[in-house]
């Protein structure tokens, strides 16, 4: 605990104002954000990390995005090997489906991160259904291929 | 101090006063070399995905309302590596001390560019607002040496609106989750969810044992409501609240995979940090070495060595040590 002794710098009136009202206005916004914004607010944007209800009997959604090479062989495209997030995909995956041509650029991003690699042949966004009753997963899945390109 | 009167005036006056209350420039420098130095550490290790968007064609970029209102360009190769170096270069001086104002700005909008750069592709993490938040106040301080007892309101109001910005990524999650997921948040099965898309061995027994996931989710939504709490504690008791957010965050990190690092950090704004010395303490362990070795048999006596500012035990405080 610093002592009372010790020296304090203090602010200027004119300075403390400011910061007073830069942390209303600061408030403010991320109040509105919470109760009225959405993501594309960002940084005030509302804290919605897990914020939807799930059914507890309602599958749940795995999303991935893989692909199959020249060789034959089914490449899972992830964030290593394609600078693209599961979570981007998901955001976006309504485009997607409307275009699944726009697959070519995560082909394109997978070829310029892994130019060795052999050239992808077809991507495609594969849901996982995982089967839940009363919250327990069944063990039980099905698949739906949400797009599909090939170049 | 109280240059308004009145009513109002009293109430700014308070309100101010706590906004403002003085803080140690030592604790200030301590965590502003720790927020930049995590800054670089962010770039390099921890969220290495956002440099990878450098390789993503631009069709997949859906500019976040800021980048549209500045506008900001299309992430392309140069621009992701420029932020990036720009960042490890002013992050790197701003960690040290020197140039606080200037640096502090150049990392603060330079890592607001890198967080549209990784939130535009269609997913925004809610993990650093207490971050970004100290990255923007830290650049109002000044000078601030490591180790400086002196109080300062402005440094006081640094750390405070990091504390604020911390607490409300709790509070207001709470209604974000009554805004999304309304009162079945509590009892829905989100965890269950959240457990099989990226569980951990922890984790997944819990999956048999829904109760325990519910209780868990009422008891996150009463942490988050009653988080702000922290503020009116004790000094003994804000530890203690302290150290349970860190513990909360360690027991997502193992059963969830969730980390919040960004966060966590932050969060550190809360503690005495102008008592963590590592270089002072680097510094007695040396000289403590020294002595031993130039003791040679009398291993353990201080023995005066050339360029040793002075003989002294482990315990000697350096010489320009201000008082503790």
């Amino acid at each position: 605990m610093a002592s009372t002794e010790t020296p304090v710098t203090s602010l200027s009136t004119r300075g403390r104002l400011i910061r007073l009202l830069v942390t209303v206005v600061g408030a403010g916004l991320l109040l509105a954000g919470t109760f009225w914004g959405e993501d594309d607010h960002f940084p005030f944007g509302p804290f919605k990390m897990y914020a939807s209800a799930v059914d507890p009997d309602a599958p749940t959604v795995d999303t991935r995005l893989e692909a199959t090479d020249a060789a034959g062989a089914t490449v899972p495209l992830t964030e290593r090997n394609t600078g693209i997030r599961r979570a981007e995909i998901e955001g976006q995956i309504d485009r997607f489906r409307a275009e699944p041509e726009l697959l070519r650029v995560a082909a394109d991003a997978y070829a310029s991160r892994n130019p060795d690699a052999p050239a992808l042949t077809e991507v495609r966004i594969v849901i996982r259904w995982h089967e839940v009753r009363d919250f327990t997963p069944t063990g039980d899945w099905e698949e739906e291929v949400v797009a599909t390109w090939r170049p | 101090m109280a240059a308004v009167t009145g009513q109002p005036g009293r109430l700014t006056g308070a309100v101010t006063r706590w906004l403002t209350e003085p803080v140690p420039l030592g604790r200030l420098a301590a965590f502003r070399t720790l927020v930049y130095l995590f800054v670089i550490a962010d770039l390099v290790v921890f969220t290495p995905w956002v440099r990878a968007h450098a390789d993503v064609p631009g069709e997949l970029y859906r500019p976040l309302l800021i980048g549209r209102l500045l506008p900001l360009p299309t992430p392309a190769p140069a621009l992701v590596w420029g932020v990036f170096a720009g960042l490890l270069v002013s992050a790197a001086v701003a960690a040290t001390g020197r140039l606080p104002r200037l640096a502090g700005t150049v990392v603060a909008l330079l890592y607001l560019e890198w967080m549209i750069i990784a939130f535009s592709y269609g997913k925004v993490d809610h993990d650093r607002f207490g971050l970004l938040v100290a990255l923007a106040v830290l650049a109002t301080v000044g000078r601030a040496r490591h180790g400086d007892a002196t109080r300062s309101e402005a440094a006081g109001w640094a750390l405070r609106a990091t504390q604020l910005a911390v607490v409300a990524t709790y509070f207001l999650a709470a209604f974000a989750k009554l805004r999304w997921g309304g009162l079945e948040w509590l009892t829905g099965a989100t965890l269950t969810w959240a457990i099989v898309r990226r569980g951990t061995f922890l984790a997944e027994p819990l999956l048999e044992v829904p109760a325990v996931l519910i209780a868990a989710q009422i008891g996150i939504v009463a942490f988050e409501l009653l988080s702000p709490l922290v503020f009116v504690l004790r000094p003994r008791w804000r530890y203690a609240a302290v150290g349970f957010f860190y513990s909360f965050h360690l027991v997502s990190f193992a059963t969830i995979t969730i980390s919040f690092l960004p966060h966590l950090v932050a969060m550190t704004s809360f503690l005495p940090l102008e008592r963590v010395r590592p270089m002072i303490w680097a510094r007695r362990l040396a000289s403590a070495r020294r002595g031993e070795r130039a003791g040679g048999r009398a291993a353990g006596h201080p023995v005066p060595v050339a360029g040793d500012p002075a003989v002294g035990g482990p315990g000697e405080a350096p010489h320009h040590a201000p008082p503790q």
